[in-house]
């Protein structure tokens, strides 16, 4: 199917589904009649309600997130059908004492609480465990105390997913690594400010088997996800490629071409003092060098620097 | 421009619904409710950038004007909130244009689908000749043009690339702890990009042309995971199938008849180049986690991935056949091409003592290449002559291990201590330069909180890579069969590969979060990175060569304040430095000779230094009412690459001295300002207007390609396309209307 054929129809689906649910709510807009069924409280446990008669802005904010939505009508469990307190734990002893701030021994998440770091991601933990959470536990970012606070909001929705506590996943990671927000912002950049990628496309801030928290087995595995053009295997292989991309390419963003770390021919020069061309210092404008510099540089002729599968291709020229 | 019947349509129903619904009342679909918002306008570039300026302003997106739908995200759910249905999508109807369709049941399964298109403008200025007749061959005149005629090429439409990715997830929780994934992503990368093919020295040159790119990605995802609260399994199988529908590139040489602008009267008619070959990976993975007594923690990961690839072998050459060079015959149709690659995982965190904390990891990467290896009698390297050099493929398997040891002492409260050690292990065989490097490395890291408002965290890592031994040789050695000629001619002795070398490394990384109140944070930040490889290898009277050191540091700072409710202001700064330092060697060569002159060493000195500066303001002005957003960002980039001989080259002839001589670069810059103001008014509950105005100015410096036509007088040979980014400066203006579903 053509592209912009492609791209017409899924248009028009798009176009004729909310025609159609225009259709319908002009025929049948009605006042929803959206009851919960109030859970039965467990005994030792204030239940939600309670919650909210003190809580009522931080409740309703809560009650229109996906978690608050599983807790407070789709419960799972026990441990989801309690609610606020599944999380924050028995409220009773906080109710009992007068419900002032900091009574109770409740976990409050908030910035002052003085329950330890460790203690609060427990709370979270203990349900959020499946998929790269396995590998939370001595991660870099736990190893460092960071709380899950520090990037999540489950009390309101900021951000479209993830429960995030910043609007996107970049501000979100960005509080922490500002030089790897501001590389997003050079000439030669993956699509992050554009929106179409961001920071968890290539890692996972849970814990993966990789040291920079990536989200497959290695760096060379995370660009392959999209880059599988590069993989090979080759009949000539560049070995620095077979190793990892990152040996030429900083992927934050580069102010050089192609985010390459290193301007070219300096990039491969760092490496190439074979005798003929390389070697030689290269200025900006005499003759000789003009086809060596200009343009693409050494990638105008060895164009398939990744690895060739050429019978003729070992200096990657073919 | 763009604005097609679909999104008339859609506004259309916008209408509707917006009449529809009483402002404040919940809508109803079937016996579903309705929430969501719809956001549709129209943009006008009130200072169009000519279509020449437009690759950086059009990289990845389409700034087309127009009517556009903004955004749209409508959820239906049922009242009790256990199933619901999403649709969700923005820039319909453009080229950029994404959306999402989702449905579940809350807490027990979720199907989605996602649509993304993204283009990937590479170059807006180019210039050719080629007349493309079937993909990937690409004809010139038989009589060739002279060079310079290349300059008056006709322009090539846009060279674009876009990637259209489609996703389907479909995740499934029939128990709370437990979990099953299938997902499948197709990648369509259509269009093309500039490529260079070579047709051989002396003489002739290389020729860039705008390859096509007809090429697939599917990737299938299947995983399965078993959680209980003291342990975890999961099992996953991924398969990547690389499709590419383009077989080779075979382009007619501009120097074929030697026209003026070329010397070379033995250049052959047409070139011959191929393209990555399609490829198949399988991986299969299978994680767990437990949780043992003395607060101990054990992780444990093995994958196993299979990396095919058996594309049948273009001919070495186009133009000699092994019925005229019987050397020419392939040894093998295919590479049979399989690559295994094995990963092991192993840590374990334990809490004996409570403010003790030990940590240990394992991890082996261990890739296997078993590709067959092929010795190619003759090759032909451009088409021009047969090389008589016998060539053996390579294969660069290596298996890497890491070992960390830290451990935390939580000394009080508000101050921890981590000390720790690491070590990495390269075992690459003797094809490679080193085939054995240990690198041991220390860690000290402080986590202090004097106080609830103050967070420092401050680490410093040393670290030692040192190896077996350094062959210069082994490369040439494993890959050139019997010739003499192209050994003495190889890498020099003197040089150290940076990747591979030994190195000593120290870093320092530092943040400080200050959050005096809830409404103000300022989170200053420090790192500082030095590499040295100058080792002293080199012998008395001459000096290592390569990549010699490198010192990396940047420091940023951000303010986030929102003094009072209606009013939130950030800003943030980032100043990036890296230097290095390389020294190389001018190396003429005569015939079979190589020439060391130690006074053709030449040293180049790189700096680069990144401003980067972000601010934003959000003020409601009216409260609910009248909403004001403005935002300003600026990045600048100065490059230096400044070349020279240590020593005033005096050895060979004239024109290997002219060749030595070292000249510095001219910078190279690149600065972009974006600046962005919004007024949104909302006037009546649900409808809101939004006015919004944009500046945008990109200014590039780049010498490489400033000035670069297709045919440059002095690069005879070689043809480029003459593809520049250019500056530009643009005004956007838009206008918009949302409406809210929904209470």
């Amino acid at each position: 199917m053509g592209r912009k054929k492609a791209s017409r129809l899924l248009g028009l689906v798009g176009g004729l589904g909310a025609l159609l649910l225009g259709a319908v709510v002009l025929g049948g807009a009605t006042q929803a009649a959206a009851q919960a069924k109030p859970a039965a409280v467990p005994s030792g446990f204030a239940g939600a309600e309670t919650c909210r008669s003190c809580h009522e802005d931080q409740f309703t904010k809560f009650e229109k997130t996906k978690m608050g939505r599983l807790f407070l009508r789709n419960a799972r469990n026990t441990k989801e059908s309690l609610g606020c307190e599944s999380c924050h734990g028995s409220g009773k002893a906080h109710v009992d004492a007068g419900g002032s701030k900091g009574v109770g021994g409740m976990i409050s998440f908030a910035k002052d609480d003085p329950t330890p770091v460790e203690k609060r991601n427990e709370t979270c933990t203990s349900c959020h465990t499946k998929g790269e959470r396995l590998f939370w536990k001595g991660s870099a970012h736990e190893s460092r105390d960071v709380a899950c606070t520090s990037c999540h909001k489950v009390m309101e929705d900021v951000s479209p997913r993830s429960a995030l506590a910043k609007p996107t996943v970049i501000e979100t990671c960005g509080s922490c690594h500002l030089q790897k927000r501001a590389q997003q912002m050079r000439s030669s950049h993956m699509p992050l400010r554009e929106g179409k990628m961001t920071c968890t496309s290539c890692h996972s801030p849970h814990g993966t088997v990789t040291p920079a928290l990536l989200k497959e087995n290695s760096a060379n595995d995370t660009c392959f996800a999209c880059h599988a053009d590069k993989r090979g295997p080759f009949l000539w292989e560049h070995a620095p490629v077979v190793e990892s991309c990152a040996t030429c390419h900083d992927p934050h963003g580069s102010n050089k071409e192609r985010m390459l770390k290193v301007a070219q021919p300096r990039l491969c020069q760092q490496c190439h003092i074979e005798s003929r061309h390389p070697t030689s210092p290269y200025g900006p404008r005499e003759a000789a060098s003009l086809k060596f510099v200009l343009g693409r540089s050494c990638v105008s002729c060895h164009s398939n620097i990744h690895g060739s599968n050429s019978p003729s291709g070992h200096a990657f020229t073919r | 421009m763009r604005a097609t019947t679909p999104i008339r349509l859609i506004l259309a129903a916008v209408l509707v619904l917006g009449s529809a619904g009483a402002a404040g009342a919940q809508l109803t679909l079937g016996g579903m409710n309705v929430e969501g918002e719809i956001e549709s306008g129209v943009r006008f570039n009130a200072d169009d950038p000519e279509r020449k300026r437009t690759q950086k302003f059009e990289e990845y997106r389409d700034m087309g004007e127009g009517l556009q739908l903004d955004s749209l995200r409508l959820r239906l759910f049922r009242p009790d909130e256990s199933y619901s249905f999403e649709l969700g999508g923005s820039k319909w109807g453009r080229d950029d244009q994404e959306f999402s369709l989702s449905v579940g049941r809350l807490g027990l399964w979720e199907f989605r689908f996602d649509w993304d298109q993204t283009p990937h403008t590479l170059s807006t200025t180019a210039r050719s000749l080629a007349v493309e007749t079937s993909p990937g061959v690409f004809v010139l005149p038989t009589a060739r043009p002279a060079l310079v005629a290349h300059n008056s090429a006709p322009e090539i439409d846009d060279i674009t690339v876009r990637w259209d990715t489609a996703k389907l997830n479909l995740k499934i929780t029939p128990t709370p702890d437990l979990e099953i994934g299938i997902s499948y992503t197709r990648i369509d990368k259509d269009g093309a990009r500039p490529t260079g093919v070579a047709f051989g020295t002396p003489g002739s040159g290389f020729y860039e042309i705008a390859a096509p790119i007809d090429e697939r990605i599917h990737d299938l995802r299947l995983r399965g995971v078993f959680a209980r609260e003291m342990w975890q399994l999961q099992a996953s199988y991924t398969l990547s199938v690389f499709d590419n529908g383009l077989r080779r590139l075979l382009v007619d040489n501009p120097c074929f008849g030697n026209p003026a602008g070329c010397f070379d009267a033995a250049a052959i008619p047409t070139g011959q180049r191929s393209v990555a070959p399609s490829n198949i990976a399988h991986t299969v993975s299978l994680a767990g986690g437990v949780n043992l007594p003395m607060r101990t923690r054990v992780n444990a990961n093995v994958s196993y991935s299979l990396r095919l690839q058996d594309d049948s072998f273009l001919p070495h050459s186009n133009r000699f056949t092994p019925a005229g060079t019987p050397a020419l015959a392939l040894p093998a149709e295919d590479l049979d091409g399989r690559v295994q690659v094995l990963l092991g995982n192993l840590s374990l965190v334990t809490r004996p003592l409570r403010p003790w904390t030990l940590t240990a990891k394992y991890r082996i990467y261990d890739l296997i290449d078993e590709s067959a290896k092929l010795i190619f009698v003759n090759s032909v390297e451009n088409d021009r002559v047969v090389q008589t050099e016998p060539r053996q493929s390579g294969q660069w398997g290596f298996t890497k291990q890491n070992f960390d040891l830290d451990n935390r002492f939580q000394i009080l409260r508000s101050l921890a201590v981590t000390v720790g050690a690491g070590w990495e292990r390269w075992d690459r065989g003797d094809h490679r330069e080193v085939a054995e490097s240990d690198e041991v490395s220390g860690k000290l890291a402080l986590d202090v909180t004097p106080a609830d408002w103050l967070v420092t965290k401050l680490k410093y890592t040393p670290s030692f890579r040192r190896i077996n031994k350094y062959n210069t040789r082994a490369h040439v050695e494993h890959s050139v069969i019997e010739d003499p000629a192209t050994l003495l001619q190889g890498q020099s002795t003197l040089l150290r590969k940076f990747d591979e070398a030994e190195r000593d490394r120290h870093k320092i990384e530092l943040l400080l979060q200050i959050m005096p109140t809830d409404a103000f944070t300022f989170t200053p930040t420090f790192a500082w990175r030095y590499d040295d490889f100058d080792m002293g290898y080199a012998p008395k009277g001459v000096e290592q060569l390569g990549l010699l050191d490198e010192t990396s540091w940047s420091a940023g700072a951000d303010l986030s304040w929102a003094p009072i409710e209606r009013l939130s202001f950030s800003t943030g700064y980032a100043y990036e430095n890296i230097t290095q330092t390389m020294r190389s060697r001018s190396r003429p060569v005569t015939g079979a000779s190589t020439f060391d002159f130690f006074n053709y060493d030449w040293i180049s000195e790189q700096a680069d230094r990144v401003h980067t500066v972000s601010a934003s303001l959000k003020a409601a002005l009216i409260p609910k009412v009248l909403d004001l957003e403005l935002g300003a960002n600026y990045s600048s980039a100065y490059g230096e690459v400044d070349t020279s001989n240590p020593l005033t080259p005096t050895s060979g002839t004239a024109a290997q001295r002219l060749t030595a001589t070292a000249k510095p670069w001219p910078a190279f810059q690149d600065t972009l300002i974006r600046l962005d103001a919004a007024l949104k008014y909302t006037f009546l509950k649900q409808w809101t207007a939004s006015l919004r105005y944009a500046f945008e100015s990109f200014e590039k410096r780049d010498w490489r390609t400033d000035i670069l036509n297709p045919f440059m007088p002095g690069a005879n040979g070689t043809v480029w396309l003459g593809s520049d980014t250019k500056d530009y400066t643009a005004h956007i203006v838009g206008a918009s209307l949302s409406y809210r579903f929904g209470k």
